[in-house]
Order: C-alpha cells, then structure tokens, then sequence
C-alpha cells in the first residue's frame, strides 16, 4: 500500500493575479503483482484578481483551501519494465469533482480517464523513460452566480469535453537516493462547439529523492507554447484561458 | 494574497521526518566466513580492468560493467586455493545492492550473500532458498530471471539485476580470474 500527496501550484495567466494550488490525497493498494487500485480526495484553492474572462472566470475569486471531489482508478500492467525490458500498463478512472479548478466556482464534474503507459529501463535502471497517453472524457454542469445571470458570461448548460494528454520523462539517478529529470506534458482540449478549444505544451527539469519508505518528485513545468481560445488583449503563443504560465508540481509517496 | 495551507504542509513535512536507518546485513568480514567458514584466510586480490577488459566481460555476460576495480579477495585453507570472494555493488530502485559471491577455482558458483539491502520490498533475497539458485552457475548457465532464478513480487529489479551481477561476475572470472589458480 502506499500513500501519495500531490501538490500543483498554478499561476500567472499574463495579466492580473492569478494563483492556484490544487491538491490529491491518495491511496493506492496493490491487489496482485499486476493490478492495484487507487482512491483519491481531490481539493483546491484559488486567488485571481484583475482578469474577468467570458465563460471562465466571471468574477474575481479568493477562495480558501476546501476538498472538493474524489477519484477512483484501477491499473493493470501487461509487463513490468524490470521483467520483461518493456513496461507496458493501462489505467481507467472515474472523477467527481464539484468545484471548477480554473475559476473556484461551484461546478459539478463527471470525468472518465483512459490511459495507456509505457516504461523503459536503461543502464540497469539507472535511466528511466516513461511515457503516458490518456483520453478523458467530461460531463459537466455549472450553477447559476448570484449577480450574474447572463448566460456568456457563466453559461449554465451542460458541457461535454474530451481532453488528450501525452507525457514524456526521463529520469536519471545521479547518486544514491537521488534523480534528475525532464518532462513534457502535451494536451489539448475539444468541445462539441467550439472544435479544438486548446492545446498547450509544457516543459521543465525534475529532481527526485527516493528511499526505503518515502519519496518525493518537485517538476518545475513552464507553459512552452500552446494556442486555442485567448482572452481579449492576451499575449499570443501560450494558452492562458484554462492554463498558466508556469506549473510547479510537488508529489510525495509513502510506502506502508 | 492567497491564504496559507499550512495544515496540508504539515503532513509531507511530518514524512519527510521520517528516520531511515542503515540496514548492513554483512561485514565484509561476515561475509568471508559465512561463504568460505571461518578456517579459511583470504588475502586481498583487487582486479583493475581496462576498457578492452571490461568490453569483454559486457560481450560474455551482457551486462555492463560498471566498475573500473573489482573488489576481490583470494580464499585459501591450509594452504589450499579454495576460490574468490568477490564484493559487487548493483543498482537497486533507491540505492546500491552491496552482495558478495564465492567462485570456486574452477568457475562455478559457491554461494552469494545479500550485505546491504534498503529497499522497501524484496528482503526475501536475503534468504537461503533463493540464493540458492545460484550455487553451481557457470559462464555457460543462463540465469534467466524468471525462469531459472525465480522473480520476488515487488523487488523484480533488484531481482534481475543481482541476477545480471552474477552473470557479470562470471564473466570476469572467465576474463581476469580463471588462469590464476593459487
């Protein structure tokens, strides 16, 4: 069994204020050598101030850290990348969540996840290269704001969305107990009116402590470029709607 | 200003707390005793290798090596050459694997034993019955992980690759040590 907690900060959207800090509590619990489970309380909290975006962020928020939703996914994995030189595993996930991370506002969310990873060992180990690809699929209905009616602005009806997302990472340990690394995240976005609503590329260096029973993985992820809807007067060449100039990922593991 | 999330920090602080202790299983000393008992004198016989040398080895085995000097001793029992003792060191998920293995004169495996294991699971390597399957390997055994060496769930590369540094062992033997018999 192992414990993860999992912290993104998010900020910067090129004009006004913009900080967020999202939150994953997790358990995960290996039921074979092949297949395990996870469950997850998800949470967030959000400062913006200075950017009224149409449809995303109708007004000005500061809103203090609450658990807001849950996860559940199950993983199975074809081969194992130390057994078999190839590690090849497939995960599905469900998510609730009932607050809508890019503007702290109530919206309720139904989220399935498919994903596909591949890993590789190299150099005994030493050098590790992991890849994911996932599609999620979203259902998602937004309360009306008290004071703000109009339907442009915070639009009520449900939405569906499907979101693509392809990581790559490589991570190199230097010394004992400690990794260097670098990831890309690539991910876009399509809803049924708009097309492709976004895509964005980030990038960045990650360092790595691992022991017997704890570990811990900082990824520094600024937004490389990205394109899609943009906000009036936005600065082109990033996507800075739905996403951030600069994400920064801390996760911590614990094992039982 | 966002509000602080000082309760939530709070939790991975506590962890990172954590003590971990050193688990050495083995002195170099035990070890020597515990593979070649404790009548047996062994002196010290490093082997250093080139690149041409350690090309060699990779060739026979497979397996990278990935030490310039191969820490070895030279057992002996009245007066008897009874084979090496050789201190290896392999990558485990978090640290080095410190394990060391006995090769018999003529190139076989006497014993192997675990010195210093950290990892979270796959401790059963430390146990008789899966060093075991080692006793008796040559440059000529396969050792396949899985098949002739059985997998630990949970611990499969610190598995595959004391596996591989046997196999790399065996090598070296067949490379540096097989035409020094006493």
């Amino acid at each position: 069994m192992e414990f993860y907690q999992i912290f993104t900060s998010r900020n910067d959207k090129g004009k006004g204020t913009y900080n967020a800090l999202d939150s994953k509590t997790e358990i995960e619990y290996g039921f074979t050598n092949r297949f395990s489970g996870s469950f997850s309380v998800i949470g967030h909290q959000l400062e913006t101030k200075g950017l009224l975006i149409d449809g995303y962020l109708p007004q000005e928020k500061n809103k203090s850290f609450s658990f807001s939703g849950m996860e559940g996914e199950i993983k199975y994995a074809f081969l194992t990348p130390a057994l078999d030189d190839i590690g090849v595993s497939t995960t599905f996930g469900l998510s609730y969540d009932t607050v809508d991370p890019h503007s702290g506002q109530k919206k309720d969310t139904l989220s399935a996840d498919v994903g596909v990873q591949i890993q590789k060992y190299f150099l005994d180990g030493q050098l590790v290269w992991l890849n994911n690809a996932s599609m999620e699929s979203t259902y998602a209905k937004r309360p009306a704001i008290n004071g703000i009616n109009d339907e442009s602005v915070w639009p009520t009806t449900p939405e569906m969305e499907i979101e693509l997302t392809a990581n790559t990472g490589i991570s190199y340990r230097f010394t004992s107990n400690w990794s260097v690394g670098a990831e890309a995240v690539y991910q876009t976005e399509f809803e049924t009116e708009v097309g492709q609503e976004r895509w964005s590329l980030f990038a960045g260096p990650s360092i790595h402590y691992g022991n017997q029973k704890f570990w811990a993985t900082l990824t520094y992820l600024p937004q490389v470029v990205g394109g899609g809807e943009r906000y009036a007067g936005q600065e082109k060449g990033l996507h800075l709607i739905e996403k951030t100039k600069y994400e920064t990922k801390l996760k911590l593991g614990y094992n039982f | 200003m966002m509000k602080p999330l000082i309760p939530i920090f709070t939790l991975p602080l506590t962890v990172i707390a954590y003590p971990v202790y050193a688990v050495e299983y083995f002195t170099t000393e035990q070890a020597q005793i515990a593979l070649f008992g404790d009548k047996a004198k062994l002196t010290p016989s490093y082997v250093e290798m080139n690149d041409d040398q350690r090309d060699a080895i990779e060739d026979i085995s497979d397996v990278r090596q990935r030490w310039k000097t191969q820490k070895a001793w030279k057992a002996y029992e009245d007066g008897q050459f009874k084979g090496w003792f050789i201190i290896d060191k392999v990558i485990g998920k978090h640290e080095f694997i410190t394990y060391a293995t006995a090769i018999s004169p003529e190139g076989k495996v006497l014993g192997i034993e675990v010195m210093d294991y950290r990892e979270t699971y796959g401790d059963q390597i430390r146990h008789d019955d899966w060093r075991a399957h080692f006793v008796g390997a040559d440059k000529h055994s396969r050792l396949k992980l899985n098949k002739d060496i059985p997998n630990i769930s949970g611990a499969t590369l610190s598995c595959r690759n004391v596996t591989n540094g046997v196999k790399r062992l065996l090598a070296l033997y067949d490379v540096m040590l097989k035409n020094q018999t006493q």
